[in-house]
């Protein structure tokens, strides 16, 4: 059941353009993962995730500044390339100007029926971020409505909420099956699990996930778990790259990516009123770089993170040209080094290349295997 | 007996070492487009320049070519063994500077001769020997016969980026100002150190290692300018990768 995911993954498109011969449903294409999912699913769209492919290519240059991140890039190219075809409408929260230029790009160059700009409050530590982030989805609900014709009611929010929150519940569960001496599922394995999710209607997530479940007794028992491994960044889909890592002699038994398990980390509590507890949940889900001050509450998370899940070092990738991301790194290196927990910094772009980084992962592997004989 | 052999980028280098450390043999080829061929060949010359037979002879590879060498019983990364045949020589806490021909490589260690962290260029081989190979061509100048030609400057003048592309430009506007090659050459070889610098501040006690080095010492010149210290030379800095390979052959 788990091979699953890695089919999704694959075939995210046809995936969805079966959903929607199938159902007769809006298809939603979403650039960041601060959308608020839930009340896309009360008004049954389907939210998928906009992501790149890693290959290179050319036909982003006039449509978006060379200077940002490839990531934001590869998404553009996507829908120029014609992939995203299916697509009923696009949006986004407000996270960052890169993936914000290749939203509105977007808007300009490949016309879809609908989109909205979600202005996700940045300072979310602030006590005005929350009946501010209401009213806007309020105001974001009342669009949907407006572009399905159809009203969307408290029960259809509380429906969208049991649906978001169950998958989340069911890959925390899965991530917690990660702490163990071996786990039984690869860390390629859980990046297939959690993206293949953000491009699936969840109903269909879930309930593969809890077939999973059932195979993970003994799983990967003969594998060779090597180093426990944390890898930390911003939106990361590199499956060549983490399966390189792990054919070094090492195990990512945990992250911190948006692709990751900032995605599904907190659920909505649910008491009162429904719009309330999901702006609330994103308020207070595991920060972005963007918007993490005053405080940087990212520090004892992911110190936790790597203690939980007993990492004994720390990847640090950054995507070239991400400022807010990159900003953190100093703090974040700090932090895991002062706490024994070496890393390895490594800059990725759309491709990366992979010798070379392999040759970087592995002197880190000898090094933290020489810190085992000390 | 134990062997090292470095698979580089540019070059294929192999040392043999006897139990108390001593070089026995050692030798150098172009890696060429065969790194199974030019493994076997250096691992033979050195083999034969020692007047030693394979049987019984521990191996242990490294450099980006490290997994083409079959007959090596372990590989190690570069990192670390350039780590270790630097710390063999300057046993104390280093900050470790490889040039090589594709990549630069800062390592750091503490005072026991462990790799505490360190770094490589990106994906651009900006500052490396590839850098050189390409200023070379495009000054008319054999490669081999820069460092004398950076030697016999005596003008001082500077070349402010170390990107390959722009610095072609620049050396057209130098030429253009009447500059002589002379000069430039230095020039080039200082925005190697630029680019060193760039990388680590270079705290501490400095070694610089790796084949570059070994060609061009004006470059130990022009890091202790830089630096305003001595920077630690180790004998045969070409080999340094191939040496502490033959060192974990012992272990």
């Amino acid at each position: 059941m788990i091979e699953m995911f890695q089919e999704w993954f694959e075939n995210r498109h046809e995936y969805a353009k079966h959903w929607k011969e199938k159902t007769g449903g809006k298809v939603l294409g979403y650039f960041c993962t601060y959308v608020p999912e839930e009340i896309l699913y009360a008004a049954d769209v389907l939210p998928v995730r906009i992501l790149g492919s890693h290959e290179p290519q050319d036909v982003t240059e006039p449509y978006i500044f060379g200077m940002f991140c490839p990531f934001c890039r590869d998404c553009l190219a996507q829908g120029l390339k014609g992939r995203y075809d299916y697509l009923d409408g696009i949006m986004i929260s407000q996270s960052c100007l890169h993936i914000r230029q290749a939203y509105t790009s977007w808007e300009m160059h490949i016309p879809v029926p609908y989109s909205y700009y979600l202005p996700m409050p940045n300072n979310v530590q602030s006590p005005r971020a929350l009946p501010y982030l209401v009213g806007e989805l309020e105001k974001f609900k009342k669009s949907v409505e407006e572009w399905t014709g159809k009203t969307i009611t408290d029960e259809d929010l509380v429906r969208g909420i049991e649906i978001m929150n169950r998958n989340r519940e069911l890959m925390m569960k899965f991530y917690e099956t990660r702490k163990a001496e071996k786990p039984p599922m690869t860390g390629l394995e859980a990046m297939f699990m959690v993206v293949s999710g953000q491009m699936i209607h969840k109903d269909d997530h879930s309930r593969t996930i809890e077939d999973a479940m059932k195979e993970l007794d003994g799983r990967n028992a003969d594998r060779n778990v090597g180093q426990r491994l944390m890898i930390i960044g911003s939106e990361d889909d590199d499956t060549e790259f983490i399966r390189m890592v792990e054919d070094c002699g090492a195990t990512l038994v945990v992250d911190d990516h948006c692709t990751g398990s900032r995605y599904f980390w907190n659920t909505v509590e649910l008491d009162g009123n429904p719009m309330e507890a999901i702006a609330k949940r994103y308020i207070e889900r595991p920060r972005c770089p963007s918007k993490d001050w005053g405080e940087r509450s990212r520090l004892p998370h992911i110190m936790k993170l790597a203690k939980d899940y007993n990492a004994a070092g720390a990847i640090l990738v950054q995507q070239k040209f991400c400022d807010p991301h990159e900003l953190d790194i100093p703090a974040i290196k700090n932090e895991l080094e002062s706490n024994d927990i070496p890393t390895l910094f490594l800059e990725l772009d759309v491709t990366v290349p992979i010798g070379q980084f392999k040759t970087r992962v592995e002197a880190f592997l000898e090094m933290l295997m020489e810190e085992d004989l000390f | 007996m134990f062997a090292g052999i470095d698979v580089g980028a540019s070059a294929t280098k192999c040392m043999i070492v006897d139990e108390s450390k001593n070089e026995v043999a050692s030798a150098v080829r172009r890696t060429g487009m065969s790194l199974r061929k030019v493994a076997d060949e250096v691992y033979k010359e050195a083999l034969s320049g020692a007047g030693l037979e394979p049987d019984g002879i521990k191996v242990v590879a490294t450099g980006f070519g490290r997994k083409n060498v079959d007959f090596a019983d372990s590989i190690r990364t570069e990192i670390s063994c350039h780590c270790k045949g630097c710390y063999h020589h300057f046993p104390r806490a280093l900050t470790i500077v490889d040039i090589g021909g594709q990549d630069t490589k800062l390592i750091r260690t503490n005072v026991e001769g462990k790799i505490i962290d360190f770094k490589m260029n990106r994906k651009c081989a900006a500052g490396t020997g590839a850098f050189l190979e390409e200023i070379a061509r495009r000054m008319d100048v054999p490669l081999e016969e820069m460092n004398g030609l950076a030697l016999s400057s005596e003008r001082e003048i500077e070349i402010g980026s170390y990107c390959t592309v722009f610095t072609a430009t620049e050396i057209l506007s130098k030429i253009r100002e009447g500059e002589k090659q002379k000069d430039i050459v230095r020039a080039v070889f200082g925005s190697v150190i630029k680019r060193i610098q760039e990388m680590n501040p270079l705290i501490g006690d400095v070694v610089l290692t790796g084949g570059v080095v070994a060609h061009n010492e004006i470059l130990f010149d022009l890091l202790e300018e830089a630096l305003g210290r001595e920077v630690l030379k180790p004998p045969k800095p070409q080999f340094t990768g191939a040496f502490g390979a033959a060192l974990y052959a012992m272990m």
